[in-house]
C-alpha cells in the first residue's frame, strides 16, 4: 500500500485537536437539549441556525467593497439597493427562514466615507452586526466598553484601533438599532488603482469594513484589542 | 439575577476554557469548537421568543453583559456568553438547576463512552 496516491496533505489533515471533553461543550449539548426537550425549538430549527452561523465571514462584504472600487455602477447599486448588491456577492439577506435571521434585520446601509468623513459602526444596545454579510462581529465589539465609549469620544477610541484622523476628517458614528444594520465603504487607497478585485479584497478587513481601519496596501489583518471593562468614567476618579 | 448557581459555578472553577485546553492540547482555532453551535442555539431562542416565555434577544444580551461583568468577569469569551445564558434560563425559571445538572452528567457520561 502507497497511502500516498492521493491529493491531500497529512499535515494539514492532522492537526492536534483538543482530545478532553471539556464543561463547556457539556453545557453548550445540555442546554440545546433541554430547549429542544421543552419544545422551545426544535432540533431543525438549531440545525439551520447553526449551518448559517458556520458560513458567515466577511468574505462577502470585502468583496462588495472591492466590487464597488473597481466599477462606479456596481458603487451606485451598493448604495441605492444594498440588499441587491449583496446578491450579487452571493448574500441573500433573507436566508436562512425566507425572512432573514431572528436577530438580524433585512434593513442594511453602506456607508460611504468621504475625503472629509469617516464612518464607524457600533451598536449602543446590544450587538447588532452586518452577520449575513459580514460574520460574527469580534468580542470587542461586543463590549459595552466599546459601544459606550465610541459613540462619546470616537476620536479617542479610534485611536486606540491606531486609526489616527486628522481634525478636518468629521466621524460619523452610526448606531445600528432594532431595525438596520450598516457597513462602511471606505475609500480606495492611493496606489492601489491598477489592482485586481482579489488583490483589493485583501486589504478590505473586518476593521476597515467597521470603520476602525483604514485599507491600506499590504495590511491584510485586523487590529488585536483587549476587551476593556466597563468603567463609569465617574467611578475612575 | 446575580446570584450565584452552584453548577455553573462549579464549571467556572474548573476552568476549562479554551484558551487554556488550546495551550494545552496544541490547538491553534482562536475559537472554540462549540462557538457555532452556540450562535445557532441563541438564534433559535431569539426566534422562539415570540411565542415562548424565555428571554428576548435584548433581554438575553443585557443579562449576559451584567453577567459577564460580575458573576463569570473570570472567564473569557465566548465562555461568558454560554454560562450568562445557561444562568438567565435558570435564573428564569426555564430550566431547572437539579434538572441542568442531571442533564450535564448525562451528556458528559454519552461523549465520553
Amino acid at each position: 500500500m502507497t497511502g500516498h496516491d492521493h491529493d491531500h496533505d497529512h499535515d494539514r489533515t492532522v492537526k492536534p485537536m483538543v482530545d478532553e471533553v471539556t464543561d463547556f461543550e457539556v453545557l453548550e449539548i445540555a442546554l440545546r437539549e433541554l430547549c429542544i426537550e421543552k419544545g422551545i425549538f426544535t432540533a431543525e430549527d438549531h440545525r439551520r441556525m447553526t449551518e448559517f452561523a458556520e458560513q458567515i465571514g466577511p468574505t462577502p462584504a470585502a468583496h462588495l467593497v472591492a466590487k464597488a472600487w473597481v466599477d462606479p455602477e456596481f458603487k451606485k447599486l451598493a448604495l441605492a439597493e444594498p440588499m441587491t448588491a449583496s446578491k450579487e456577492v452571493g448574500v441573500d439577506w433573507m436566508e436562512p427562514t425566507g425572512w432573514g435571521t431572528p436577530s438580524d434585520f433585512t434593513a442594511f446601509q453602506i456607508l460611504a466615507d468621504t475625503p472629509t468623513l469617516h464612518n464607524v459602526i457600533v451598536c449602543a444596545l446590544c450587538s447588532c452586526y452586518p452577520r449575513p454579510i459580514l460574520g460574527n462581529s469580534p468580542e470587542w465589539y461586543r463590549t459595552p466598553n466599546y459601544r459606550r465609549r465610541l459613540v462619546r469620544w470616537p476620536r479617542q477610541v479610534l485611536a486606540e484601533f491606531g486609526l489616527y484622523l486628522p481634525d478636518e476628517i468629521s466621524i460619523h458614528v452610526q448606531d445600528s438599532n432594532q431595525k438596520h444594520r450598516f457597513m462602511v465603504m471606505a475609500l480606495q487607497p492611493e496606489g492601489t488603482e491598477d489592482w485586481t478585485e482579489d488583490q483589493l479584497m485583501e486589504i478590505i478587513t473586518r476593521d476597515v469594513l467597521i470603520g476602525v481601519a483604514l485599507p491600506k496596501a499590504g495590511v491584510t489583518t485586523n487590529v488585536i484589542t483587549d476587551t476593556r471593562p466597563a468603567i463609569h468614567p465617574g467611578a475612575a476618579g | 439575577m446575580s446570584e450565584r448557581i452552584e453548577t455553573l459555578q462549579e464549571i467556572v472553577e474548573r476552568d476549562q476554557v479554551w484558551p487554556r485546553m488550546a495551550a494545552k492540547w496544541g490547538v491553534e482555532n482562536p475559537v472554540p469548537p462549540w462557538k457555532t453551535s452556540l450562535d445557532g442555539l441563541c438564534d433559535a431562542l431569539d426566534h422562539a421568543s415570540c411565542d415562548a416565555d424565555v428571554p428576548d434577544f435584548k433581554e438575553r444580551r443585557d443579562e449576559e453583559d451584567v453577567l459577564s461583568a460580575t458573576v463569570y468577569s473570570t472567564l473569557p469569551y465566548p465562555e461568558n456568553q454560554l454560562v450568562s445564558l445557561a444562568h438567565s434560563l435558570v435564573a428564569r425559571g426555564i430550566i431547572d438547576e437539579a434538572e441542568l445538572k442531571q442533564r450535564l452528567a448525562r451528556v458528559r457520561d454519552r461523549l465520553e463512552a
